[in-house]
């Protein structure tokens, strides 16, 4: 849920690079990353500021936001494996770091090991041990304290499930069921392997593994719900301070050693996020360059980036590039919404993408019109769709008189649906309450009128968004959304997306009578360990969800980064969706 | 006296009791179910349950209201097993959203709003009184027409207006304020110059509001209390005129203002949401904003009402004593 | 020499009063054409609902300086959507006014009532309002105001009293009067008290008079003053309640728009538009300033004790 501006996107992606690229550990990340050439430097004040009151999650267990990630990745805590901090496509790979491989398969990719690096010491100066790995990962299964992290433990390690879903192991903190988590993973008597046993084939399970939800948290210093203000360190800083609404200082970490860490140059002597801060106060900032060891962890507000990018004086300053994310209305097609294939067509058709797009930024900063959930840059999986946006009659702009047309059928084949979304219950669109959502609302009424819609807005305050929308109880007919894939496969796309289950179906498509076959070859998709056959799968799934018109268009959307003079090394990575923040220094 | 007190002290406890119930059955049957807002994704009804029961939800409102009232005069307790929490007493709650307990939270927005609340007192009771001093003092020449318009303009200008214009047109235009430091707190006794950098603006922008009606009711207090007979005695006495304004009228014209004052303070100390929230302050009135518009944290919402209805009765009781003091004839009627 | 009754005095007095008067004017003008809103922009020739994205250049900017002012829109248009300026403050007014009005209208109705029956009838009656308003003020009312409305909208919608803006609306009017009664009710009641001792209600007692009859014909006809100077007071109050609420994000929300909105828009846009912001705030304090100071010669004419000038 990286949902820095509330605008709704959840988690990240990776470029090219095929999984099973299993990079080799071992090489040094020096300064040199990308663009900057110049020599980095240590020591200084690295400072952060975001408009946000505090990190979604500091807890590795809780942490499911790709900047979250990559923050307390590259500074606060280590990982079995993490993402090679690397500029481009080569920053897709996955390096050794607490471990000294990237995991070794066997069973037919039931079972993965990770041998531990010695000498790696915690911040109390005690040895990181696999039976800390092993408690770290037991703690996603505490699901009513550990809450918002990804559920990936829970549906591949080999333990079964409760008739209501819930795993039969509670966690640590009760341990009903604890033997059942002994036996699906297992340390070596040396205490320095640990072994997973998952329940089906997981052909990249290193790339769930490279989640901090993966990752160590020693047993005697757990604190439950409170680790989340102050996890202990591994990494090269500590947290020195952690105040909600006010600010985060990471100092140097005295025993985190050098030696023992290949991925992690460590330069700033300090480093200091500051939260809360207005956009406006964040953006004065950044253009003035007031403060010029500055990182804006939030982007510029439309109005401003667009000046901020226009002019040669920021050109030092600034980074245009494509993030991981898909963007796209997901469109309720349960009972009593829009169950109708015609009037989801509708409204389809009806929408003013353009208008839309040219609100954020144009297609210059926001992004493109995309075809399909699944975005270009997953290469493999990624083919454009037909229909949808390829159909002649589509129009960025809207096209009304055919939304028109479509509209004027559903009045005969579902004259129900037809009567709620013209009529006095009217279509409601879930947005999250802030201005640029506010203002786009105008845009949405103006076009969506034209074709013959009676709209509504439900304007949620954005903590509470998403757990709003996905209680189909409370959920409009169409939800402003956004995901991209948590690695180089839409196993990470298409089943959350899509599936009752899979933690963000937005669709309600469950009660659609299209759903058990489409369910049933995605379930039979998971499972397969052939790559290319897994991939021509998940290609044929999407255009049959775009053909339902589950979603309604899809944006491939951009991201820009801007920081301060005195910041160097900068360098976007593409996994993480947010700075490279191990190459970041003061110059 | 004593038994004046006694039944003041009385009624404020009943009026605190049952300020509190209100909020407890309000915020109960309001329509939205904070257990279903923690429960994240791959959320199931087990899981939701679990919640409820983990923000002690799953009990009717009055055995809420009666752990709560527990919890003020003897801690409470969150969560088993080894995850679990305690709160010290007095404690308000545990907020499962900033992972601390509310009485810690309130702790640390404190200051803040006092800050604030200080500062803009000073200020506005400086600005307001002189003002208005000085208005009736040469009434109906030009000092007297500046402070009208004064008055005029301060009553008129909605503070969300002024804040903003102040932040955004003077702060931030000229670099008077740093940017990366709003928000931290200063105190005015460890760093002074900090927290005047940083509070300057905000308590100008408060005491803008409070400071014209001020001015407004000392210029009419002083001119009434002028014309009235103790005032006429003195001058017979042949007293000079700077005299007779210190010892006997500002006496005897501020006192009611003194009262007003001591409620709009205690009033402010509940958190001035607008500008905290303007200037980015994180006291109560920030705190409390956020946590219904952006997290619904249930218990720094009750927490941060019930302090400030808390403030408001307290304040009302010490001026009941203070005017009970002052004047005999309260006791009895 | 001519004898008027207390009525031509008092206008006597208010026509006197020259910047009463003036913004008097000013705020009639104003209210005026918020109420004639849709005349209005017919005749400009805009419609609040309609985007003019030729009015903006390729980055969503007003095209022109000042916020793009020009002939076809008088007060520029709105950055983003393309909106024109004047149609939305217009049509905001109207909604603002209204609020402000009805609130007045009814928390001062409630008040009178409330405040009378205390004071006429004194003793327990009285002690238990007193006790009930200070439980009221008690609470913190802003907090209150936006920590019930977004639930209590729900309520509303749920009752199918009113739907989208106008439960809004609806809940920031019952806010609005259930915060504002207690003021105007200790005033009345002060002044209830002391007219039970004076010799027009002792006579119609002594006559037997109902207390019915004792408070609507005795009672009432002489605390209208007290009303009128406390509505033309409260107005300008209300409305920049209601403009500071909507900025806060509780009450009237997008795509409509009020005074507190377009306010809560324009700030992102300070520094690349900032006639967008200055504009209507400009135009609120104005309003807000006649009706002041409107409220202030009114007070003045009825009753001159009120504030010695």
């Amino acid at each position: 849920m990286s949902d820095k501006n509330m605008a709704g996107t959840r988690r990240r992606i990776i470029a090219t690079a095929a999984a099973a690229a299993l990079a080799a550990g071992g090489l040094l990340v020096g300064g040199a990353t990308g663009a900057s050439a110049a020599a980095a430097k240590s020591g200084g004040t690295l400072y952060m500021v975001t408009h946000n009151g505090q990190f979604a999650h500091a807890d590795p267990q809780r942490n499911y936001t790709g900047q979250d990630i990559a923050f307390f990745n590259t500074y606060v805590y280590r990982n079995l494996v993490v993402y090679k901090p690397a500029a481009g496509p080569s920053g897709s790979g996955l390096v050794a770091d607490l471990a000294t491989n990237t995991g070794v398969p066997s069973n037919n990719a039931k079972t993965w090991k990770f041998t531990l690096r010695p000498g790696v010491k915690w911040e109390d100066g005690s040895a990181i041990t696999c039976a800390d790995v092993k408690y770290g990962v037991s703690r996603t299964y505490a699901t009513d304290v550990i809450t918002d992290g990804p559920a990936y433990a829970l549906s591949m390690l080999n333990i079964p499930n409760n008739k209501d879903g819930s795993s039969q192991y509670a966690g640590p903190y009760k341990k009903t069921g604890q033997a059942l988590f002994d036996k699906a993973v297992t340390c070596s008597k040396d205490n320095r392997t640990i072994t997973f046993n998952l329940g089906h084939s997981v052909a990249d399970f290193n790339y769930a593994a490279s989640y901090p939800a993966f990752g160590p948290v020693k047993a005697s210093k757990d604190t439950g719900d409170k680790y989340d203000l102050k996890p202990m360190a591994s990494g090269p800083y500590k947290i020195a301070k952690y105040t909600i609404n006010g600010e985060m200082d990471l100092v140097r970490n005295p025993n985190w050693s050098k030696a023992t860490d290949i991925v992690r140059p460590a330069y700033p002597d300090n480093v200091t996020v500051r939260f809360g801060l207005d956009s406006n106060v964040i953006d004065q900032i950044m253009l003035t360059d007031s403060i010029p060891n500055t990182v804006n962890l939030d982007g510029l507000q439309p109005v401003n980036n667009q000046k901020f990018f226009a002019e040669a004086q920021y050109s030092a300053r600034r980074m245009n590039v494509n993030d991981p994310y898909v963007r796209y209305y997901g469109l309720n097609s349960s009972p009593g919404h829009l169950d109708c294939l015609l009037v989801r067509k509708a409204f389809f058709f009806a929408w003013d993408t353009q208008a839309l797009i040219d609100l954020s930024g144009g297609s210059q900063f926001y992004g493109a019109i995309g075809d399909n959930p699944i975005k270009p840059v997953l290469g493999l999986d990624y083919a454009p769709t037909t229909g949808n946006t390829h159909d002649s009659n589509f129009k960025a702009a809207g096209n009304p008189t055919y939304a028109k047309s479509l509209l004027d059928q559903a009045k005969t084949v579902c004259p129900a649906t037809y009567a709620k979304v013209t009529g006095d219950v009217g279509l409601s669109i879930d947005l999250p309450n802030n201005a640029t959502q506010q203002k786009a609302s105008v845009l949405m009424k103006a076009a969506l009128s034209q074709a013959g819609f009676n709209v509504k807005f439900n304007f949620i305050p954005g903590g509470q968004y998403y757990p709003t929308v996905q209680d189909i109880t409370k959920q409009g007919d169409a939800s402003r959304a956004g995901w991209g894939a948590d690695w180089a496969n839409a196993s990470t796309v298409i089943p959350p997306l899509y599936l009752k289950d899979g933690g963000f179906d937005l669709s309600g498509n469950w009660l659609d009578p299209v759903y058990a076959g489409f369910a049933a070859k995605v379930t039979a998709a998971l499972a397969m360990t052939d790559r290319p056959k897994q991939a021509a799968e998940w290609k044929s799934l999407a255009q049959f969800a775009m053909d339902q018109y589950w979603i309604s268009v899809p944006i491939f959307t951009k991201q820009q980064l801007d920081w301060g003079s005195k910041v160097g090394g900068v360098a976007f990575w593409d996994p993480q969706g947010t700075f490279l923040f191990p190459a970041l220094y003061v110059k | 006296m004593l038994k004046y007190v006694t039944k003041r002290l009385a009624y404020t406890l009943i009026v605190l009791v049952l300020v509190s119930l209100t909020v407890f059955i309000i915020f109960n049957f309001l329509p939205i179910d904070p257990a279903r807002l923690t429960c994240g994704k791959s959320c199931f009804p087990a899981l939701i349950e679990a919640n409820r029961h983990r923000l002690g939800l799953d009990v009717p409102w009055w055995e809420q209201w009666i752990r709560f009232m527990h919890g003020l005069v003897a801690g409470r307790n969150y969560a088993e097993g080894s995850a679990a929490l305690h709160c010290g007493a007095p404690s308000f709650g545990y907020s499962f959203n900033q992972h601390s307990c509310v009485t810690t939270i309130i702790g640390q927005a404190f200051p803040v709003t006092f800050g604030l609340a200080i500062g803009s007192f000073f200020l506005w009771i400086v600005l307001g009184v002189t003002l208005g001093v000085v208005a009736a003092r040469f009434k109906g020449r030009l000092a007297d027409r500046l402070a009208t318009a004064f008055v005029l303009i301060g009553t008129s200008l909605p503070t969300f207006i002024s804040g903003i214009l102040i932040l955004l047109f003077v702060a931030l235009k000229f670099n008077l304020l740093n940017p990366i430091e709003m928000g931290m707190w200063h105190s005015p006794f460890t760093d002074p110059f900090g927290y005047f950098k940083e509070f300057i603006f905000p308590c100008i922008t408060l005491a803008l509001a409070y400071a014209a009606s001020y001015t407004r009711f000392t210029r009419s207090n002083v001119i009434e209390t002028s014309s009235e007979d103790f005032i006429r005695t003195a001058k017979a006495k042949g007293l000079s005129n700077k005299v007779i304004l210190r010892k006997h009228t500002l006496r005897a014209a501020l006192s009611p203002i003194i009262t007003i004052a001591g409620l709009d303070f205690a009033g402010l100390l509940g958190g001035a949401i607008i500008t905290e929230g303007i200037f980015n302050l994180p006291g109560l009135g920030r705190l409390s904003l956020k946590a219904v518009l952006i997290d619904y944290d249930l218990p720094v919402i009750l927490a941060t009402t019930l302090l400030a209805a808390a403030f408001v009765v307290v304040a009302n009781l010490l001026v009941d004593i203070a005017y009970a003091y002052i004047d005999p004839r309260v006791r009895v009627g | 020499m001519v004898l008027r009754t207390p009525r031509q005095i008092s206008w006597m007095r208010f026509k006197r009063n020259k910047a009463a008067v003036i913004s008097g004017l000013v705020a009639l003008f104003f209210i005026l054409s918020a109420f004639l809103a849709p005349l209005i922009t017919k005749l400009v020739g805009v419609n609040p609902t309609t985007t003019y994205t030729k009015a903006l250049t390729q980055y969503g900017m007003p095209d022109g300086p000042w916020g793009g002012i020009s002939l076809a829109h008088p007060l520029g248009v709105e950055p983003g959507a393309g909106r024109d300026l004047l149609a939305l403050l217009l049509y905001g007014s109207r909604i603002s006014f209204t609020v402000a009005l009805i609130t007045s209208v009814a928390s001062i109705g409630l008040g009178m009532l409330i405040g009378i029956t205390a004071g006429y009838f004194r003793g327990r009656v009285d002690a238990v309002i007193g006790r009930f308003s200070d439980f009221i003020l008690a609470f913190p009312s802003t907090f209150m105001i936006v920590a019930l409305s977004l639930p209590l909208v729900q309520r509303v919608e749920a009752l199918h009293v009113a739907k989208d803006n106008g439960a809004r609306i609806v809940v920031l009017i019952i806010f609005f009067v259930v915060f504002g009664w207690p003021g105007f009710a200790r005033l009345v009641r002060s002044q209830a008290l002391s007219m039970r001792e004076r010799d027009f209600v002792m006579a119609a007692q002594a006559l037997g008079a109902s207390n019915w009859r004792i408070i609507t014909k005795e009672i009432l006809p002489n605390l209208w003053p007290t009303a009128i100077v406390f509505l033309s007071l409260s107005l300008p109050g209300f409305l920049s309640a209601e403009a500071t609420f909507s900025f806060l994000g509780v009450g009237v929300q997008a795509p409509s728009a009020t005074w507190g909105l377009v306010l809560s828009d324009a700030v992102t846009y300070w520094q690349t538009d900032p006639a967008y912001l200055i504009i209507p705030s400009a135009m609120l304090v104005i309003i807000v300033l006649a009706l002041n100071l409107m409220g202030d010669g009114v007070r003045d004419a009825l009753d001159p004790k009120a504030d010695s000038r």
